[in-house]
Parts: structure tokens; C-alpha cells; sequence
């Protein structure tokens, strides 16, 4: 593992080759051209929204120390949180989209290449690529829209959205026009709504949920990863 | 391989620890990838999870392992959606497992 532009750079024990941790590419080594895909998204999701969304769904616990219903879990402890998350102290002040007021230190701003002056390096938002569109969305756009609006992207309608319990901004393809916040629910025109992650149509009924390939993300690391990117808002 | 990547910020805060040296190969490198910027800062640091078991959330939920409000990575795999603890992720940063017969890679 090391750092390029700031973020995370794997590293396969197999063959030393680098690869890019957000479009899965390999991008030093003796695989470059290759893809570490196909790529699914990684959804932010409270437990309760989880199972909502399936109730199915299986959770892997690592001995890594906890806390949960104000219980401390686990056996292993190590401080050595950098980025990601967490849920708590660290994850407020840390580097985490969480802290909209993180700083970045020299070590890694060193490793920074041609930054896209477009947007604060360290604004969060939401970033949403398919195979010819990047598009980056400030978060204060987003709120600024009522926090569910409705944008196209390669022909597709989308809702972009803040989840309500996790507070985290995340899009999913819809066929409506309009989009509303209704309490922690996502009102749509078309009769569907949005809440918890489940789609349901104006029956009642549950329909899939196709979602674009996202992240939560900050600027500089959207921007880098895909230059040129669009901004929404910004002319196009 | 099945692989659900998120953006994971490196640093904003100091970190002072020193970091493993990384073994590089020599090339080639895809356009755009400069390896003068590359920085082994945080090698060494973090063990990625490697994931033997899994449990049902709910019974995880009925035991109080976990909380409604625990915060979720949720990825699919080809065994159907799994949960990671965000907590945890921002430990690990890298999970990695087998599932339906696939490899799955998490990356946070």
C-alpha cells in the first residue's frame, strides 16, 4: 500500500503491481491494462437501513475493537486510522467526507499531481461515472436542491439524494421527474418513493434499485481520478 | 474478482509512523501514473481483513454484536450483499474474501 495524488494505492502481493483503489485499474507494474473489476458499489448504511434494503444480508466481524449499542467488541486494538471512516471521535476529526473541515497534511499534498481548481480540494460530494460520464456533485448543491432532485446522465434519469440515516449523498436510477424529501423519505412524481434505500412503486410494491457506480468522496480525489470531470451545476 | 472500491482519502492528519518500504517492480506505468509522486506513507500500517466467516446481520442484530445506527459498508458479492463495520474499514482499509465461488476485494 502507499499514497499517488493522496489516496490509496494498492499493492498485489503476487505480481507488485499498483493499483488504482477506485476504478480498479492497474496502474504500475506488469499489469497494467488490466482491471481489477467487475466493481460493485460500497453503500454507506445503518443496520437498521441494511436489512431494510435485505434482510438476507450477511456481516463479517473482524477481532478489530468496536463499539455498538454503547458496548466496546472486539480483542484487537491498533490507532492507525487514516481516511475511511469509523464512527466515531476519529471519524469526526479525521479525514473522513464526515469533516468537512479536514486539512491534508504535507506528506501526502506532496503526492499530489495537477489539482482541478474548479472546487475546494477538500470539498466532499458525490461522485458518479459510467463508461463515458464522470460527474462530481458538491454536497452543498445538493442540499441547496432540497436534498433529492432529479439529473440525467447517459440518457438515464437519476435521483441524487442524501440518505436520511446515514446522511450520506448516494443516486439511483428512477423514472420520475421530480423528486421531494418527505420526512426521511424521498417523495418521486411518478407515485414511487425512496426511503432507506428501497425503492417502492406508488402501490406499495418494492421494485429493484439500479444504482450508477458512486462514491462519497472529496474533490481533489474525484478530480484526479477522473479529469475533466463534470460539476453539477457548473455549465455543460 | 468482484471488487467494491470507495474513495479512501489518505491522510489529513498527521501521522508520524514510520511506513514499511514497498517492494516496486520496474514498470511500465499506465499514462497519467507518475511514480516520482508515489509515497509508500501507510505501508505497513494497516491489516486487511481476510474474511473466513460471515454471519446473518439480523441474528447479529438479535445478539446486540451490532446496533440499528451501526454504520454499514454494504457490498454485493457473488453470495449476495455483505456488510462490513465502517469502524473496522477505517482500521483495515482492505477486506478480502470468497463467496458464491468468486474473490471479492473491498477497498475503503
Amino acid at each position: 500500500m502507499g499514497i499517488h495524488d493522496a489516496l490509496f494505492v494498492m499493492q498485489d502481493a503476487e505480481t507488485k503491481t499498483l493499483w488504482n483503489h477506485i476504478t480498479g485499474e492497474a496502474v504500475y507494474g506488469p499489469l497494467v491494462g488490466r482491471n481489477i473489476g467487475p466493481l460493485s458499489n460500497l453503500l454507506h448504511m445503518s443496520v437498521k437501513q441494511a436489512l431494510a434494503t435485505d434482510s438476507a444480508m450477511r456481516v463479517a466481524i473482524s477481532e478489530q475493537v468496536y463499539f455498538a449499542g454503547g458496548r466496546r467488541f472486539g480483542t484487537a486494538s491498533r490507532a492507525a486510522r487514516v481516511g475511511g471512516g469509523g464512527s466515531g471521535e476519529g471519524r469526526r476529526l479525521g479525514p473522513s467526507p464526515d469533516n468537512p473541515n479536514a486539512a491534508m497534511t504535507d506528506r501526502f499534498a506532496a503526492t499530489l499531481g495537477t489539482e482541478d481548481t474548479r472546487r475546494p480540494r477538500m470539498e466532499i460530494g458525490l461522485g458518479v461515472w459510467t463508461g463515458t460520464t464522470a460527474r462530481y456533485y458538491p454536497i452543498d448543491r445538493i442540499r441547496a436542491r432540497g436534498e433529492a432532485f432529479i439529473d440525467r446522465i447517459d440518457g438515464k434519469t437519476m435521483l441524487v439524494y442524501v440518505e436520511a440515516v446515514s446522511n450520506t449523498p448516494a443516486a439511483l436510477f428512477v423514472s420520475a421527474r421530480s423528486a421531494a424529501r418527505e420526512g426521511s423519505a424521498v417523495r418521486l412524481d411518478d407515485g414511487s418513493k425512496v426511503e432507506s434505500g428501497v425503492l417502492t412503486d406508488r402501490t406499495g410494491r418494492r421494485r429493484p434499485v439500479e444504482r450508477p457506480q458512486q462514491m462519497f468522496t472529496r474533490w481533489y480525489g474525484f478530480s484526479l481520478t477522473f479529469p475533466g470531470c463534470q460539476v453539477y451545476g457548473d455549465d455543460r | 474478482m468482484a471488487a467494491a472500491l470507495a474513495a479512501a482519502a489518505a491522510g489529513a492528519q498527521g501521522q508520524n509512523r514510520p511506513s514499511t518500504p514497498v517492494d516496486l517492480p520496474n514498470g511500465p506505468a499506465k499514462a497519467g501514473f507518475d511514480i516520482a509522486r508515489f509515497s509508500n506513507a501507510g505501508n505497513g500500517w494497516f491489516e486487511t481483513f481476510y474474511v473466513t466467516q460471515t454471519r446473518p446481520l439480523r441474528d447479529a442484530l438479535r445478539a446486540g454484536t451490532v446496533a440499528d445506527d451501526t454504520r454499514l459498508l454494504v457490498t454485493e458479492t457473488a453470495g449476495g450483499r455483505l456488510a462490513l463495520l465502517t469502524e473496522q474499514m477505517a482500521f483495515h482499509h482492505l477486506a478480502q474474501g470468497s463467496a458464491g465461488g468468486t474473490d471479492w476485494l473491498v477497498s475503503f
